[in-house]
This record gives C-alpha cells, structure tokens and sequence, in this order.
C-alpha cells in the first residue's frame, strides 16, 4: 500500500487526531472507566512496567510469555509446514493420493480449525501437546491448499519440453512442476504463519497457564485493560515482525525468473 | 538439388479427432501419409488453426493417433523421446531458470555431467548468437532473444529431428524476418532435419527445401512442393513471387 | 422432463471414479473412527461414528442446554450475519474511499494499519469488558475480523481499474460521478466479493473461538459445555454442526458471487 507522501502531514494529523481524542475520552473528560478504556499514558506505563519485568498481575515477565507463545506457535507451524507442503504437492501430482485424499479434506476444511481446540484439550490436557496440535492443523491447512494449487498451474507445455527431453515423472515434478509451485507455496507458507498465530492466541485464551494469551485472558479477569492493550499490541507487533521475516526469506530464495 | 537421401521419419495414414465437450466428434486429421528425409528442411504449410500442431504432437509423440503409424528409423514412435526436439509457439521457456538452466536442461535430463552439460550448452548458447546472455532469466530477453533459447535448447539434447510448431508466429515483422535468416544460418551450420509447421506463406518459402501444403480442418495433404530456390533466398526474387502466387492460388478454398 | 435424467446420468458417467474414491476414502475413515473408538480410552476417549451421529440427529429436536441445535445455529449464525453485513457496509466505503481519495488514504491507513495486524480473537478479551458477556461482543469480533479483509480488497478493486478505462470514458465526457459509478465501482466488485468469501470464512471462525471461549449459547458453546462435562460426543456433535455451517456459507456465497459477477469468469 504505498502512495504519493504529499499528505503526509494528515496522516500524522490522524494519528495525532485519534490519541488526542483517545486522551480526551479517558483522562480529561473520564468518559469511559479506566478498567474499560485506559488512558494512553497509563497503557504506555503498562507496557514498560511489563517489558522491564514486572510480574503482576498474570505472573510472569512479558519475554516470559513471548517466549512460551513463540515456542507452541513455531512447533506447531513447522509440523504443519512439513506435513502440508509435501502433501498438498503430492495430492496435486498424484491423481490416486488427489481421489483418496480430497473428500477427507474437503470434510475437514470448512470445520475452523479453532473448533478442535476443547477436543484437543480434553486429549491432551492444557499444555504443550493440544496447543502444538490445533497450531499444526490450523498451519497445515492453509500449506495443502496453496501447495495444491500450485501443483496444478504447471503449464502442460512445461511438461512436454521436459518429456521430449526424456525427464523421468520425478524429475518433471521436482525440476518443472515445484519451481512453478514455488511462488504459491510461498503465500501459503505465510498464510499459515497468519492462521497458527491466530490459533494460538485462542488456544491460550481457552486453557493455558502462561503466553501472551493467557497474559490478556487473565488481564480481563482482573479488570486490567491496559494489560489487555499492551498485549494485542504485542500480539499483533510479532505476528507482523515473523511475516516481515517471511517475506525477507521470500525474495532471497523465490526466483526471479517468475515474477514480472 | 538434395540428392536422394535415407529416410528418417515416416508417418504413414494418420488421423486424430477430438470429443467435443457436447460428446461429438470433430477430425483435425485425416489420413496424412509423409516421408521426411535426413537434413531436409520440410515445411508443413496450411491455413487455418486446424491439424498442424496437432500432427506435429503426433510426431513428437506427445499425443497418440487414432489411426496409422509414425516411425522414426524404421522404429514405431509411442512416447517423447530425446532424438525429437520441439521448439514451440509460444516460449516454453522455464522461466525460473537462466538461459544456461534452460539450455542444459535437455543434457541434464539425459543424465550427462554438469561440466559436459554446461560446455554443450555453451556451444549452442553462442551458435545462436546469445553469448554474454548465459545467466539472464528468459523475461529479461526480447521476444526474438527467447525464441533463440528456444532453438538451443531443443538443439542441445542433440536430436536427429527437429519439430517448430510456429516458432515465430508471436514476433513482429522485422524479427520475423531476421529470425528465419538465423534459423537457415543456425541450420546450415549444424544441419538436422527440421520439420516447421506454419501458416506464413513467406516463412515456408524462404526455409523449405519441400513444402507440403495441407487444408484446413480435416487437414490433409493437398499438394507437395520440392523449393529448388539457391539460399540466401530473396523474398521479391521473380521465382520467389511467381511460387508464392501459385501455391496461394492452390490455398483457395475455392479452387 | 427426460433432459434431466439424462444430464445426471452423463454426470454419474464422467465422474464415476472421483465418486467410487469418495466411497472408498469415506469408508476407510468410517472404519479408522470406529476402530481408533473401540481402541481408546482413559482421557483419549473417541465417541464411536454411530453414537456420534445419532447425537446430532437427536440434537434436532431434544435441546443441548436450552436450544436444540437448529437453534442454536441460528443464533451462531445471526451473530455472524449481523457483524458480517456492518463490516461489508463499513469495509466497502472505507476501502474504496481511501482507494479513489488520496487524503482519506492518508488519514485512514496509518491507523489501519496499527489494527491489521492484530488477530480478531485477541480483541475478546478487551471485547467482553466492552460490551459484556452477551452476542454484542461477538458482533464486534465478528466485525473485526472481517472488516480489514473487505477494507483491503475493496481499496485494491478501486485501485486496480484500467486506467485506460478511465481514460476512454475521460474522452468520452463523462463526470466524475459516472466515471465512479460506472467504471470504478463495477472493476472494484470481483476483488470485493474475493475479500467477502475471505471475511465470511475468517468471521465464521470468530465467532466460534468467540463463542468457545465465552457463551451461553451457539454451536461454539455445545462444544466447550461437552468440554466441560467431559461428554466428548456432544463436542463432536458440535463440530459437525460447525462443519455444516462453515460448508454452507462457503457455497452460498460463491453462488452469489457467481450470480454477480458473471462476466469476469475468464474463459477456460
């Protein structure tokens, strides 16, 4: 989304604007109770009490919670990672796992992957497995289906250069039908980081004892909106820092080639 | 002027019709019989967009025919094999490879090294006249440029047949032109048999040495040419003209 | 009358192995449920299919807490229904005003982009202390959450028009208004339907975390009471009924897409 910066000076006028007004609501005209809506500088207090590690009311230190949503999230995404890419590729190239495969998928794809959370618990109690696995699912998902259909843009002229060049079925799959797979698994790739994150906040907002999203459950608990804030705000910070990094990766190993 | 050489390629009463997606049945081909001979450059001309790339699948063996044989030294051809380069329409360039990727391809795919690969690569990366352009991706390079991958690459598996499926049908005027002069140099020096389908009346004149002119839709062969014109050939030579007048006059549905 | 007969016998036809495979991979999973069932136990317990499905059928007319499920369906559903159609209003004007106006980009997307990143669910927490316990927070979850996928396809169909469009219809005298209501706004509305199927699907999974996490009632509430009580068949039950949902609003709105925006279905 970039544009012209000749208004520049609006959009920091809105800015100013809308934590002006936000000021005014709280502190100033006390419109909304701090429990509901604190004032900026007290979110502001929150957040550097909890980055320099201060432990109430939830417990632990923020790098404390960051850490433990960090590990689940990133277990979970790279077991949907390698799972999900090779078999969205492999249902893509191989028409028999496509027939055997697709309608389980397709029962078990209009289910929110969040909805198997309270079953996952139940199983696996509330730690690290239910988490890890509703994560994995939420991830996996989202690699299928891009993988998937990837595969399926390969060019059938592609196919026959590679065929008169006497290229055996995998060599076709791995040399000419991957590289034009590639650009969609990527969006896949991130669509699923997008998809576990979210997992995760509601998998810790149902049952956990520590991240960020027990960080805010509990914040609620106590009437503590300022922790609340602090945390979407962190919350929404990592999900974007971990796709800026994906999207980092992406240019150094998409090829060039592709795009125009 | 071609003294009478071994048979390389045979296609003997081909045919091949497609279903319709309502389920009837329309015929591209209709028994088409031809012999090809070894470093003969045949063009398959005819109008229409009915039966020619369709016949040079058939050749390549990238499609199967509902009636007769192709045989390639005496072999019957059911499958794409190396000895059978195509050169298509459009780029089939891979375009997440450079020029040197998609050139050695071919010899990769044949299980040749990477530094015996590389060096024939080379060789033909430079016959067409791409020296300097090894490691630029295929949409850095003008239309013609890509064409001129297109020629190396099915070049580079060494094949005894070539097969273009109207190479420069996508090219402007001017390139077009300059194209054909290349392909003849190109053939000239490294001579194969090259089949060319086209729909360019002035393109086949100035490449064949035989033109086999084919109707449209069932396509079958209406007429052979042999071109006994002395190349570098000359598109406002009288010979050149008084042919080209015959063979349109021939195309005429009319007639 | 006999085309239609015909019609579905040409289709039984040509897809007769995709259907015998959907037999075949639905029975392996039948089987696979029924065996892992008898197999489990202890805290990994998994409801036989039968007893499963005979819940959810006897959920149709005996109530799971106060609704029976078609009930409780159509309360999940209005909820979504009803953050849905604000954020479709409020996504669609704001994404295609900031895409049209220079200034109302600028005045929109620094604060825009603050929301974006942040997941829906994350703003539960905050959502209950806003607006309580009841369907008002779910609404406003729901209208997070697909509000910024409709505000960011509607801003990139508004973007998006062929300028030479524009151009054409410049020469032509057109007025501003027309050139909008007539040009702008139609080349807008395939990638506006894109953003819609996106934000009907990421709203139906809002609510149900939504639900899940906080509720009296909903298809999202069945599963966490099962989780409650322990009683894993209800939880499957609730899943299914997710499952059905999720199917269903996915199909209803390609339907309409299909139906709206018939002329940009490219040719293939």
């Amino acid at each position: 989304m970039k544009r012209k910066k000749k208004y520049l000076w609006l959009s920091v006028l809105s800015v100013c604007a809308a934590l002006g007004v936000w000021e005014l609501v709280t502190d100033i005209l006390q419109l909304m109770p701090s429990y509901m809506l604190p004032s900026p500088a007290a979110v502001v207090e929150a957040f550097i009490y909890k980055l320099t590690g201060g432990v109430n009311p939830d417990g632990a230190t923020l790098w404390q919670h960051i850490s433990t949503s960090l590990k689940i999230a990133l277990g979970g995404y790279t077991a949907g990672v390698v799972i999900g890419v090779p078999l969205g590729i492999a249902m893509a190239w191989y028409k028999k796992v496509d027939l055997f495969v697709k309608p389980l998928f397709d029962l078990l794809r209009p289910v929110p992957p969040l909805a198997w959370i309270p079953l996952l618990i139940l199983w696996f109690g509330i730690g690290y497995s239910a988490k890890v696995a509703v994560i994995f699912l939420s991830a996996m998902i989202a690699c299928v289906v891009n993988s998937y259909a990837g595969i399926k843009q390969t060019r059938q002229v592609h196919i026959w250069v590679a065929q008169t060049f006497g290229a055996s079925d995998l060599e076709i799959l791995f040399r000419v039908a991957i590289p034009t797979a590639w650009p969609m698994i990527f969006t896949g790739l991130k669509t699923s980081l997008g998809s576990a994150w979210m997992a995760l906040v509601a998998a810790e907002l149902l049952a956990s004892t520590s991240g960020l999203g027990y960080m805010i459950q509990m914040a609620r608990q106590m009437g503590r909106a300022d922790i609340i804030i602090v945390g979407m705000f962190v919350i929404g910070v990592i999900g974007s820092l971990m796709s800026g990094i994906l999207d980092l990766l992406g240019k150094k190993f998409v090829h060039r080639g592709g795009s125009k | 002027m071609e003294p009478a050489s071994q048979v390389i390629l045979q296609c003997e009463h081909l045919s091949r019709s497609f279903r319709r997606p309502d389920g009837s049945m329309y015929q591209v081909l209709g028994d088409v019989s031809f012999s090809v001979h070894e470093n003969e450059f045949l063009v398959l001309f005819g109008p229409g967009q009915c039966g020619k790339t369709t016949l040079l699948k058939l050749l390549a063996g990238l499609d199967r025919p509902d009636g007769g044989t192709v045989k390639m030294n005496g072999q019957p051809v059911a499958a794409p094999a190396p000895s059978r380069g195509v050169v298509y329409q459009t780029t089939a360039l891979f375009p997440w490879m450079t020029v040197m990727g998609n050139v050695s391809f071919g010899p990769l795919a044949q299980g040749l090294s990477k530094e015996e690969s590389r060096r024939r690569a080379q060789y033909f990366i430079d016959l067409v006249g791409l020296h300097g352009f090894e490691n630029h991706y295929p949409n850095q390079l003008s239309g013609g440029m890509q064409q001129r991958v297109g020629i190396a690459r099915a070049y580079c598996s060494n094949p005894q047949v070539l097969l273009m499926d109207e190479p420069f049908g996508h090219l402007d005027a001017q390139t077009r032109y300059m194209m054909e002069e290349e392909l003849v140099r190109i053939w000239q020096e490294e001579k194969r048999t090259v089949i060319f389908v086209t729909n360019n009346i002035e393109e086949a004149l100035y490449l064949a040495d035989r033109l086999i002119l084919l109707t449209d839709c069932p396509a079958v062969i209406r007429r052979e040419y042999p071109i006994r014109l002395a190349r570098p050939r000359d598109y406002v030579d009288p010979e050149f003209l008084h042919l080209r007048q015959e063979i349109s006059r021939q195309m005429d549905p009319a007639q | 009358m006999s085309r239609i007969p015909a019609k579905l016998q040409r289709w039984f036809r040509q897809n007769r192995q995709a259907l015998l495979w959907v037999v075949i991979s639905f029975s392996c999973l039948l089987a696979a449920w029924q065996i892992a069932s008898m197999a489990s136990g202890g805290r990994l317990q998994i409801p036989p299919p039968l007893e499963v499905f005979q819940a959810f059928f006897t959920a149709f007319v005996k109530p799971i807490g106060q609704n029976t499920i078609l009930e409780h369906a159509a309360i999940s559903l209005g909820r979504v229904l009803s953050g849905f159609a604000v954020a479709t209003v409020v996504g669609v004007v704001l994404g295609i005003a900031m895409g049209v106006s220079d200034a109302v980009y600028a005045i929109a997307n620094p604060i825009f982009e603050f929301v974006r990143p942040i997941p829906p669910i994350a703003w539960i927490p905050l959502s209950i202390l806003w607006f309580g316990l009841g369907s008002a927070n779910k609404v406003f979850i729901i209208f997070i959450g697909s509000f910024t996928y409709i505000t960011i396809n509607s801003y990139e169909g508004a973007r998006n028009v062929d300028p030479q469009l524009i151009g054409a219809a410049q020469m032509l005298g057109a007025s501003r208004l027309r050139i909008f209501t007539k040009i702008i706004f139609p080349s807008a509305v395939p990638y506006i339907f894109a953003g819609l199927q996106i934000a009907l699907g990421v709203s139906w999974a809002a609510d149900v975390a939504a639900e899940i996490i906080y509720s009296q009632s909903g298809v999202g509430w069945i599963i966490t009471m099962g989780m409650n009580n322990g009683n894993y068949t209800q939880i499957m039950v609730g899943i299914i009924a997710i499952g059905v949902i999720g199917y269903l609003l996915s199909t209803v709105m390609r339907a309409v897409e299909g139906r709206l925006c018939r002329w940009n279905r490219q040719a293939k």
